[in-house]
């Protein structure tokens, strides 16, 4: 769960350019699309639906489904956990 | 009247945050790259990491004329010809050699003419008037008329300017599409016009398309100013041959070849006027040969 | 202040090849959406117009060759220019919108490009956006002042914005005014990277809407002073009152909430036109069926209106969203509305939106008069623009 967790967050920099970041900088529980967070916004939101399937073959239809999911690092983890 | 209260260029000339770029101007050698700031300073990391070129350089040169002026912008006109290149051929790249339907959709959204401007009011909070003009090598001139419009309806403070960038690709086009010899290069240049009397004016600006005989669409834009040529200080000019002004020279050999490249003369002209005796500068912009803009800056 | 007239309209879109036609698809509340029958569409349900740019070149006996969104725009334009002349005493302009250009035909050149196939550079000579509006002004033999306009979705709504107010300050006589796009591959999977698209017929206005459908096609107007009609003896068909555009400054792609620059666009465009709300007969509502923009739009048409709401609808359920050629199309649906009278209705609706719950109009209406409509286009960028015509 950890490399997974840790892979995550590498790839979660290079898809959405983080350029400054390290996967130190990210924290498994922050909400990733609060100020305190990330910041992510809606366009993010849709590259994780790319980088889930291109990586971890999942795909997800409605992107009003990703809210729950893309939360944190710990969400996406779990949800990749059960679906893959 | 309409007065020019500031003016922001990022080129392939040293230009950024100079009092004047007149006296540094130097021929660009054939490999010259754009000199550009730290743009972590100007733009914070959220929304510079998904920011190509072209929009880092708009972004940063409207930044610094908001900043000059401080008072919000009533209205925003953008000229490009091109428009957000780099990310237009990213996105082409992705869908044509996709494995999959789930696209990445940053570089699409980054790809519309209209980028620029909606980023810069973005960035500034700006709710006003926000247009994005695309006539080919005359997209800063009709931005320019735009703004010219838009003071004449009352409104004390636009933003108005040019940027284009260059990608490899453009080599391929080289020659039988665009005929240039020159590098092809990348700028911004951003003004604010305003109704308040500074040194420097915009007197008129005009554009003509399939001009036969461009000295005679000269002479008559002087006359309609009651100017003769003798009158004339300074002739940017660029695709043009001239002999009957006493100081001219080629913008494009300080910009390199882009077509926002008169919107940089128009930077060059604004400075020269501030820092020298003279009176009226003319800018001629026939790159695209019977494509003709004209533009009279004042004193 | 010099008045505005309208004395030329014309459009092409997947709901007919002119103005006629379009009028009867309204009428009939036949959409023009279905599933695309093309390599680049055939995965979506769009507003496809049926025929190759070779026949449409044939059919409509252009001049112009090249790109789709050329060849639309030059068959619209020259529908809207169609009982004018050139006339040296009348200086005329053209100002078009489009958002894609020419991409339709640069894009299969590029494809060749990265499958190393023969490569054919001149093809993208049709590629900048500004070459199609030089398009249509060659094909009309207009000489004057061109330009483009691309702003998204509300490019052919700036157009004729800025037409306007080149009448009104005496810099043109007569300009052709509207917008063009062609559908393209780079659009449909750029859209698709958005995850916008509804895979069923949209229902703009609707609870359970999920998305657009794409469009193509071009409309166009003439609009002239008072001064132009006395030389080119035209016939007045509507006037245009008022405009505006604003910007909503709150995200790339996403429209505000509360919709504030919707809310702008829309109190501007009424003191442009010197005109208070409860003048507004119908409003031809920007209406895209995606979950922001509608809920966006309804909350500013209330800002506006409050509880005096007009009849409005959304005819992008007929046409699919036409993107730069929207506000185009759209100003000549308003302009049929008001001379014919008839309320186009906001098709394939069935439920409110729960937030903000405004009726559309959902079947065709006859009414005593029409005499002034509100028509609004938004693009991304948060680029909100809205103008008013009236008879």
């Amino acid at each position: 769960m950890n490399e997974l967790k840790e892979n995550l967050k590498a790839q979660i920099i290079e898809q959405l350019n983080l350029e400054d970041l390290t996967t130190a900088d990210i924290q498994d529980d922050a909400n990733l699309f609060s100020d305190d967070g990330l910041g992510l916004d809606s366009i993010d939101a849709l590259e994780f639906i790319v980088l889930l399937e291109s990586e971890y073959g999942i795909k997800i239809a409605d992107p009003s489904e990703g809210r729950d999911i893309f939360q944190s690092v710990n969400s996406l983890a779990a949800y990749i956990e059960k679906n893959r | 009247m309409i007065y020019v209260k500031t003016a922001s260029s990022i080129s392939h000339q040293n230009s950024f945050q100079k009092e004047s770029i007149w006296e540094d101007l130097h021929v660009l050698k054939a490999d010259s790259v754009v000199i550009s700031p730290d743009y972590k300073n100007y733009i914070p990391a959220a929304a510079l990491r998904r920011l190509s070129p072209v929009l880092r350089m708009a972004m940063t040169a409207a930044q610094e004329c908001q900043k000059a002026v401080e008072v919000e912008f009533d209205a925003i006109s953008v000229g490009t010809a091109l428009g957000c290149l780099k990310d237009t051929e990213k996105f082409l790249q992705t869908f044509i050699s996709a494995a999959s339907e789930t696209l990445s959709p940053t570089a699409f959204i980054q790809s519309t003419h209209n980028t620029i401007g909606g980023q810069i009011s973005l960035a500034l909070g700006n709710h006003a008037y926000n247009m994005t003009h695309t006539q080919n090598s005359l997209s800063f001139e009709v931005a320019l008329i735009d703004a010219m419009m838009c003071c004449r309806e009352g409104k004390k403070n636009v933003l108005v300017g040019a940027a284009d960038e260059a990608i490899d690709f453009l080599e391929l086009l080289r020659n039988e599409l665009i005929k240039t010899d020159r590098q092809f290069t990348s700028g911004a240049s951003f003004f604010v016009l305003g109704s308040e009397p500074t040194k420097v004016s915009v007197a008129d600006c005009s554009i003509t398309f399939n001009s036969i005989d461009l000295s005679k669409e000269v002479d008559s834009f002087l006359s309609k100013n009651d100017l003769n040529h003798s009158d004339i200080d300074l002739v940017l000019h660029a695709g043009i041959e001239l002999d009957s002004f006493k100081n001219s020279m080629n913008y494009e050999d300080y910009s390199g070849f882009h077509y926002s490249s008169s919107a940089f003369a128009f930077h060059i002209g604004h400075d020269f006027l501030k820092s020298v005796n003279a009176n009226n500068v003319l800018i001629i912009n026939a790159q695209m040969n019977e494509k003709l803009g004209l533009t009279l800056l004042k004193k | 202040m010099i008045e505005i007239f309208v004395t030329g309209y014309g459009a092409i879109s997947s709901i007919g090849n002119n103005v006629e036609e379009m009028l009867q698809s309204l009428l009939d509340e036949k959409s023009g959406i279905q599933k695309g029958k093309l390599p680049h569409s055939e995965k979506q349900l769009v507003g496809e117009i049926h025929f190759t740019n070779e026949e449409l070149i044939k059919k409509f006996g252009l001049k112009t060759t090249g790109s789709r969104t050329g060849i639309l725009g030059a068959i619209a334009a020259k529908e809207a220019f169609a009982n004018h002349s050139i006339n040296a005493e009348i200086r005329t302009g053209v100002i078009s919108g489009t958002s894609v250009g020419g991409m339709d035909t640069s894009e299969i050149e590029y494809r060749n490009l990265l499958e190393e196939k023969p490569h054919n550079v001149a093809n993208y000579q049709f590629h900048s956006s500004g070459n199609s509006s030089e398009q249509i002004a060659e094909e009309l033999g207009i000489d004057g002042f061109i330009n483009t306009i691309s702003t998204a979705c509300s490019s052919a709504a700036n157009s004729i914005m800025m037409g306007a107010r080149m009448i009104r300050q005496g810099m043109v006589d007569r300009v052709v005014v509207g917008g063009t796009d062609g559908l393209a591959g780079f659009t449909i999977n750029g859209f698709r990277s958005l995850m916008i698209f509804d895979e069923e017929w949209c229902r703009p206005f609707d609870e359970s809407r999920k998305g657009l459908n794409l469009g193509e096609g071009a409309g166009f107007l003439v609009l002239e002073s008072a001064k132009s009609i006395e030389k080119s003896e035209s016939t007045i068909l509507a006037r245009l009152r008022g405009w505006s555009n604003a910007s909503d400054a709150y995200h790339q792609t996403a429209s505000s909430p509360n919709g504030q620059g919707a809310t702008l666009s829309m109190t501007e465009a009424l003191s442009v036109a010197g005109m208070k709300p409860e003048e507004i007969d119908y409003i031809n509502a920007h209406g895209t069926a995606t979950p922001n923009n509608d809920l966006s739009e309804s909350q500013a048409i209330i800002n506006v209106f409050g509880s005096k709401i007009p009849p409005f609808s959304s005819t992008k359920a007929y046409t699919g969203h036409t993107l730069a050629a929207s506000g185009g199309i759209e100003a000549v649906i308003a302009i049929l509305a008001i001379q014919k009278g008839y309320l186009f209705p906001n098709l394939n609706h069935r439920n409110v939106i729960e937030e903000t719950k405004l009726q559309p109009i959902t079947t065709i209406q006859k009414v005593n008069k029409i005499r002034v409509v509100l028509s609004n286009s938004f693009g991304f960028g948060g680029n909100n623009s809205t103008i008013i015509l009236s008879e």
